[in-house]
């Protein structure tokens, strides 16, 4: 059966927030036909949300059912989502900058990798991104949190919750804000303002939420892009001159096969599958490191009761956020990390035996339960960072194949030497910050933990100068091949100490303006 | 009759295909005695929500079962790539506990479950959970007593929080930004 040829001048490969991005900057700026392929399916119409969230919160079913493939089970930590809008569709919205210091821990601390490009350089970018997702933010400190404009929407409002935590923690001597947040805190692009839910992940039923969904209706209501759902791309393939001639796609729907041919490729499909394709197509990896230097960042995380009376459900997703710890004291051990504070029910929900082991019944467990909230309980986490080793990977897995026979992916994380020698150090000083915040509040750490795996994973073809030591240069554009950019997640050279999700989307249109000089202006 | 029905309902259970299960569920759900769990949803849930409020929870509980559906996706995180579903129905369950709840008050009292005491009444869920591994609130479906899933349904409930602190938190309900910094209004006062 002959292929079918689908022809564009630009070619994104997959649809979640990144591709949203550079589409919708290229289809404004640029004149230039724009074909969009998701192997997912269409996510659901806002108007079913609400009802979906009902299911969410009365059965804890998921809102996104169907939102993966099946056969794609892999090795290793991966968050499942393949759907129109991708994991943004589940996404918490939570859209901090990274530190300046984060793209230069090489010449500031003497470890890791510096980035190819500064802070200052990605703040244009973090200003677009923050204005096309609608991000309500609070300035925090200039020193701690520099920002070349404020942000497009005033901070989501802190709750009584966390005003009475943010009097804690000033006592403590730590200064925190609202957290900056890809939620309407009043009517924007035509979403309306967030009205406390709390749901947002996974799901907020009203669209005050930023989430691609809304990028991709508005593109395609007016024909300025083509978005093909339920197509996977299997390989990208070399042509002349080193550029990359058409990428070969299978409908799941069967039939012939389809070739899209395109100037330029745009490889969108997050830290998993846009270095699984770059390997089963052998391109763009002559430095041998598509799918190494895998990044994210751990966390410790705990519960601190406090003599206040708090009132749990407030507004329970949102936070208050430090920077004061993403910078290195001169002379000390290398540890940057966030600190976010939220309210929490933790040790303090309705139990139905009481301390001696008695069961609760009738009036019994009302009154059991109101005397122990009559103080409250926060909710503390710190992401640190962590140096991402050569050899923190995704590799090929022979053993697993995907439905058409290509090989999964297979992801496995590793620390850098140097940091998995201060692991355990780096949680341990976490830990006794969390004792010295309780402390200062008069109350006490109820429990920590430590996640096992990294955070908002990203890397595995990363960005940097020299093609010898990196698959991408500062514009995502592949070393290898001139019409081959790879977006967001994937080209990151660390994971921060802070949700990626904004500095993805700020690389993200970065790569845009490069691919758009390939083409007209639009006027 | 009703030994026979029971029969072919746990009968009926054991099959896993998926239309089998829907069909048993929904024979479970109405075969779940309403007067019985009204008795026991008196004898468990706090008396402070009133007759009002005791009916509209177990109204809503047994809509909550009604709409239960076993295999469904549940929400998947960060962190894993395994995809997890929902669990069987707990109606057939919960209503064979009824019944034995009302087989034990016949047993010691000789007369209804419902037309016991509060006391009695708990007296008998305290015997029937005797043995359980009873301590902090269970998933609903997960819960291996009805008494217990009554327990888990409402205490779960943004109703039971406001009850609790005697406040109007609303938790999950829209509600304007604008109020946020505010302290609940108290339960009784209007906003």
């Amino acid at each position: 059966m002959p292929r079918r040829v689908i022809e564009s001048d630009v070619c994104i490969i997959g649809s979640g927030i990144s591709a949203a991005m550079v589409a919708e900057k290229l289809a404004e700026e640029r004149v230039a036909t724009i074909v969009v392929v998701e192997a997912g399916e269409e996510s659901d119409r806002l108007s079913r949300r609400p009802a979906l969230r009902r299911r969410f919160l009365d059965y804890g079913e998921s809102p996104w059912q169907n939102d993966h493939l099946d056969g794609y089970e892999v090795a290793g930590i991966q968050s499942r989502s393949m759907q129109v809008g991708g994991l943004a569709m589940h996404w918490g919205g939570v859209t901090p900058r990274f530190s300046p210091e984060d793209f230069k821990v090489r010449s500031l601390y003497g470890v890791g990798h510096d980035w190819p490009i500064s802070y200052e350089e990605l703040d244009p970018w973090y200003q677009e991104a923050e204005v096309r997702l609608g991000v309500a933010g609070e300035q925090g400190p200039p020193d701690l949190d520099p920002r070349g404009k404020p942000f497009p929407l005033a901070p989501i409002p802190l709750t009584y919750n966390l005003l009475r935590l943010r009097e804690w923690t000033d006592r403590a001597g730590v200064p925190m804000w609202s957290q900056p947040s890809a939620k309407n805190s009043a009517p924007y692009r035509g979403r309306p303002a967030c009205c406390r839910n709390d749901t947002c992940s996974p799901v907020c039923p009203i669209g005050a939420k930023y989430s691609p969904d809304f990028t991709w209706g508005a593109l395609r209501k007016t024909k300025k892009v083509e978005l093909l759902t339920r197509t996977v791309v299997r390989r990208l393939m070399r042509g002349a001159n080193g550029r990359i001639s058409h990428a070969v796609a299978v409908s799941r729907d069967g039939g012939a096969e389809l070739e899209f041919r395109a100037r330029t490729f745009v490889v969108a499909g997050g830290y998993a599958w846009s270095s699984q394709l770059l390997l089963v197509s052998e391109v763009a990896n002559r430095s041998g490191l598509v799918g190494k230097f895998l990044t994210g960042h751990r966390n410790v995380s705990g519960y601190v009761s406090l003599p206040l009376q708090l009132y749990p459900g407030m507004n329970g997703q949102h936070s208050l956020v430090s920077k004061k710890f993403m910078r290195v004291p001169r002379g000390e051990r290398y540890l940057r990390h966030d600190l976010r504070v939220w309210e929490s029910s933790v040790g303090r929900e309705a139990r139905l035996t009481d301390s001696e082991g008695n069961l609760l019944l009738g009036d019994e467990v009302l009154a059991d339960w109101r005397r122990r909230t009559a103080t409250g309980t926060a909710r503390v986490r710190a992401y640190y960072d962590v140096i991402p080793d050569r050899e923190s990977s995704l590799t090929l897995d022979g053993s697993k194949r995907t439905p058409w026979g290509d090989p999964l992916p297979q992801l496995s994380f590793r620390d850098a030497p140097e940091s998995a020698a201060a692991r355990a150090w780096s949680e341990e000083r976490i830990r006794a910050l969390f004792a010295e915040l309780a402390r200062a509040g008069g109350g006490e750490v109820l429990s920590t933990r430590s996640d096992s795996f990294q955070d908002h994973p990203a890397g595995g073809c990363r960005m940097g100068d020299d093609s010898a030591d990196s698959v991408t240069d500062s514009w995502g554009r592949t070393h290898e091949h001139e019409n081959l950019f790879v977006v967001g997640a994937p080209t990151c050279v660390s994971g921060g100490c802070a949700n990626g999700t904004l500095t993805f989307c700020a690389l993200s249109l970065r790569s845009a303006e490069e691919i758009g000089k390939a083409f007209p202006t639009r006027k | 009759m009703l030994a026979r029905r029971h029969f072919v309902l746990q009968l009926a259970a054991l099959l896993p295909l998926p239309l089998v299960a829907r069909r048993v569920h929904r024979l479970a759900v109405a075969d779940l005695d309403p007067g019985l769990l009204r008795a026991l949803a008196a004898a468990v849930l706090p008396s402070e929500l009133g007759g009002s409020g005791l009916e509209r929870t177990t109204a809503d509980f047994e809509r909550w079962l009604a709409g239960y559906r076993e295999g469904v996706e549940l929400v998947h995180g960060y962190g894993t790539g395994q995809i997890q579903y929902t669990g069987p129905s707990p109606a057939l369950r919960w209503s064979t506990q009824l019944r034995e709840l009302e087989a034990a008050s016949q047993r010691h009292h000789r007369m209804p479950f419902e037309r016991l005491a509060v006391g009695e009444r708990q007296t008998l869920v305290r015997s029937a959970l005797e043995g359980q591994r009873v301590g902090g609130l269970p998933q609903i479906d997960r819960a291996p007593h009805v008494a217990i899933g009554l327990l888990a349904f409402f205490y779960g409930s943004p109703e039971a929080s406001d009850l609790c602190y005697q406040a109007r938190i609303g938790s999950s309900s829209c509600r304007p930004l604008s109020e946020s910094a505010r302290r609940p209004l108290p339960l009784r006062e209007k906003s």
